[in-house]
């Protein structure tokens, strides 16, 4: 749980019910986190507009819309969200390009390893997590700064 | 079918394949893993919770139970898959005897649509109507070849999204098997050359040229049938192939 008493949420996008499946079995067991699957890129798209998320988990082929298109669609929704392409398709073209194009947080390969996967997730929620903290905070320091300029030009306005 | 160029030809298709049955078979396999290692750790924890017997623990355990059957359910389901692309695998590395045999080629034809599937998936929906066919006296192999084949060329045809349509009709004596794709099409030029050994309109080092004159030494030749095709450019291209139920028997 982080501080707020938010669950972190994760989204796994696989056009593979299976993949969700096991995945979703594995996160419920070992954390406590909200855990959202989705075979249709375009309704995890539509998902990720409507609410906080803090990791996306996605396959790179899927029908429609590809790993590298949605993420970079979850990305300008949610900056914050960590991003990693889960892909059966041993392709480093399709690698470079992701880092390249939607800075992603981590790669994976199937058949995945369920430690590595859980430590990129924890790893990718707290970064999350982090970086909304700091927009919160350079939010706070604006609103600071901003009210002293305030109280500054009054000031000088009783004063002059 | 054993002349150089054509094994050569039959390795480049395969190989042209290779990654996208590795996909194929590795997205199961990454569930069947993850699926034993959370069912071995609730075993682990199902114990424990049977001893403590407490209504809690009792619902917990049961809860851990349920998960681990929905997650056999999926396992199997993922073997299942993993099989019938190995048997596809299986069925194009046969050789074909001396003699024809009498198969059921819907079946085979679905084997080898199996494995090219694993190249189209997510971009190209496939739909098949397979009529109801006798056995038909045939190379069996050789004719997978030639299914293949027209499947990767059909796959190579579409740019991004498409289908592919694939029938089977008996007509008379004969079964017609098509092949349609949504792809764009062939230029009148490329249309007069199709079968001309060497003509390939693939960039270097994926086409071969020799795909197209193979099908039709296999059809023709070894078969007595017919292949031909209907092609706009910009609307896809459909092949037909005729295969006659019974070969002519040599004079006995």
């Amino acid at each position: 749980m982080s501080p707020n008493g938010a669950q972190p949420s994760i989204m796994i996008v696989d056009d593979e019910e299976m993949v969700i499946a096991s995945i979703k079995a594995f996160l419920q067991l070992e954390t406590e986190y909200a855990v959202h699957g989705f075979t249709d890129p375009e309704e995890a798209a539509r998902f990720a507009e409507g609410q906080p998320v803090d990791v996306a988990v996605s396959d790179y082929l899927m029908p429609k819309m590809n790993g590298i298109q949605l993420l970079a669609r979850i990305k300008e929704k949610q900056p914050e969200a960590s991003r990693v392409l889960l892909t059966g398709h041993a392709d480093k073209q399709s690698a470079i390009q992701a880092i390249n194009q939607v800075s992603l947080f981590q790669y994976l390969e199937k058949p995945w390893d369920n430690e590595q996967l859980l430590l990129v997730i924890q790893s990718g929620a707290e970064r999350a997590r982090l970086f909304r903290e700091l927009r919160t905070k350079v939010e706070q320091l604006d609103s600071a700064n901003s009210s002293l300029k305030d109280v500054q030009k009054r000031l000088l306005e009783a004063f002059l | 079918m054993s002349s150089p160029a054509a094994e050569l030809h039959q390795m480049a298709a395969v190989g042209r394949l290779l990654a996208g049955i590795v996909h194929e078979i590795n997205t199961p396999l990454g569930s069947i893993f993850s699926n034993n290692e959370v069912m071995l750790r609730s075993l682990d924890m199902i114990g424990p919770l049977l001893a403590e017997g407490t209504p809690e623990a009792l619902a917990r355990a049961g809860k851990l139970v349920a998960t681990c059957q929905s997650l056999g359910a999926v396992d199997r389901i993922a073997c299942e898959r993993i099989r019938a692309v190995i048997r596809g695998l299986k069925t194009l590395s046969r050789v074909d005897g001396a003699e024809p045999r009498r198969v059921d080629l819907n079946l085979h034809l679905m084997d080898t649509l199996k494995l090219a599937q694993a190249e189209f998936r997510g971009r190209i929906a496939v739909e098949t109507d397979l009529g109801e066919l006798p056995e038909v006296e045939c190379y069996p192999q050789m004719l997978n070849q030639v299914f293949l084949n027209l499947l990767v060329n059909a796959g190579q045809a579409i740019e991004g999204e498409g289908r592919i349509a694939v029938r089977t009709r008996l007509e008379g004596d004969t079964v017609h098997i098509s092949i349609a794709d949504s792809g764009r099409g062939m230029t009148p030029e490329a249309q007069a050359r199709a079968f001309e050994p060497g003509f390939t309109t693939k960039p270097v080092g994926e086409g071969t040229g020799l795909g197209l004159p193979i099908s039709r030494e296999i059809v023709e030749e070894k078969h007595c049938g017919s292949i031909d095709f209907e092609s706009r450019p910009g609307a896809g291209t459909t092949f037909h192939i005729r295969i006659p139920v019974q070969q002519k028997r040599s004079a006995p």
